[in-house]
């Protein structure tokens, strides 16, 4: 699977010979599997970091944990160098139209990483300034919980997030295509975006007076 | 550690003879003397408050207001002095009735401070601050229509739904944040809301300093 160069692949493979014929500047490989594993190996991040997510996203681009492993090399603090972006901690409402401009703007294909409870679902902040999920205003490949999640936590998120790049093919439609529903500018439908606002938890005993 | 000695503020016998009936009444309250001053002349006392000589509260270091959850019980506005060569504080409160207007001078001719700390006044609690260059909202957005947030008739998750909150937030234009002289001469002018175009086409705050 993968990468395959078959002159390294079949030496030994006959004990005491080499397989000469076959060139070994030349490989064998899947569209699909090279497309993917170009693009999952250099991830470009936008960061959005809004809040304490962003200290631990710092912490994770920084040497002891260091993102760069994982083709992370460069942030991209330009959406339209970007692959991927990362929400990392709380959005109030007032931001929802420059997400979603950053995300307008970023071309495909793109993904994007929801980091930490608050983006994930509005977290603690079940009130009135706080989007309550970003899931409602861009689409989320990964969500990572924690509050905010570790390092290890977000590495994990973006070995999913490559884990799922892999998986893609070029028969599906991988790339987005997005529309806001109707003429009122949502892109989910309105009783969707309330569903996923529900509130949980504790919050559930204070009741929305109208 | 020990509780503060309720220490009466040496400013309240200068300030009950200077402006009398004004200074409604005085308290003590773990240590911070708080005057209570009438609407009407709040400007002058604070004003007398800053320049009056052995006064000189020169630092502004808060505005706020307070809504008390008993309804029958009046809004106050809250202006924390400090007197950085003194080293000294005081508190002065005004308080505006629920069915009154709320509205109160302001004090941006004293402090240039007092600029955005009113504008978030306006902003949660719907206090009209007369007299302010540029009194519209500061942290929720300009065409923010819930109301105000602070205040106890406004629940917790506001007014709207959450899908029309969302969709009146992503309608939002995001370059619409800027200050009146900014947004006179950028592209969102004409997403501002009408009177906002009409303060603009006034001249309001016409002039930095």
């Amino acid at each position: 699977m993968g990468l395959t160069n078959p002159a390294t692949e079949y030496r030994g493979a006959d004990s005491g010979t080499t397989v000469t014929s076959v060139s070994p500047n030349w490989v064998t490989t899947r569209l699909d599997f090279l497309t993917n594993w170009a693009r999952s190996n250099s991830l470009w991040p936008m960061p959005f970091g809004t809040a304490c997510c962003a200290i631990e996203y710092m912490a994770t681009a920084a040497s002891r944990f260091d993102i760069a492993r994982f083709g992370m090399e460069r942030q991209s603090f330009s959406p339209r160098q970007a692959d991927v972006l990362i929400c990392a901690g709380r959005l109030p409402f007032k931001l929802a139209p420059v997400i979603r401009r950053i995300w307008d703007q970023m071309p495909q294909p793109k993904w994007s990483i929801s980091m930490g409870a608050c983006a994930s679902t509005g977290g603690i902040f079940d009130n009135y300034s706080m989007v309550q999920g970003i899931d409602t205003i861009i689409p989320v490949d990964v969500y990572v919980p924690g509050c905010p999640p570790r390092p290890e936590g977000l590495i994990y998120g973006i070995r999913l997030l490559q884990k799922k790049i892999m998986g893609e093919s070029i028969d599906n439609d991988m790339l987005r295509e997005e529309h806001p529903v109707g003429p009122s500018g949502l892109f989910l439908p309105a009783e969707r975006v309330d569903e996923l606002s529900e509130p949980f938890g504790n919050s559930v005993s204070q009741t929305r007076s109208t | 550690m020990t509780a503060r000695a309720p220490v009466l503020s040496p400013s309240v016998t200068p300030l009950r003879a200077e402006f009398g009936a004004a200074i409604t009444r005085h308290v003590v309250s773990c240590g911070d003397t708080i005057v209570h001053v009438d609407r009407e002349r709040a400007h002058d006392v604070l004003a007398w408050l800053k320049d009056a000589p052995g006064q000189e509260f020169n630092y502004l270091t808060d505005i706020t207001a307070v809504e008390y959850r008993d309804p029958e019980r009046p809004l106050q506005v809250v202006w924390q002095l400090r007197s950085l060569g003194r080293k000294a504080d005081l508190r002065v409160k005004v308080e505006l009735d629920q069915a009154g207007p709320l509205e109160v001078r302001s004090v941006w001719d004293l402090w240039r401070g007092a600029d955005w700390l009113e504008r978030e006044v306006y902003d949660m609690f719907g206090i009209v601050f007369a007299g302010h260059p540029d009194l519209r909202r500061i942290l929720m957005w300009e065409t923010y229509a819930e109301g105000y947030p602070l205040r106890k008739n406004f629940p917790l998750r506001g007014h709207f739904s959450r899908s029309e909150q969302t969709r009146q937030a992503l309608a939002a234009n995001p370059e619409a944040h800027y200050s009146l002289e900014e947004l006179s001469i950028a592209e969102a002018y004409q997403e501002l809301p009408a009177d906002m175009r009409a303060r603009l086409a006034r001249g309001e705050r016409g002039f930095l300093k």
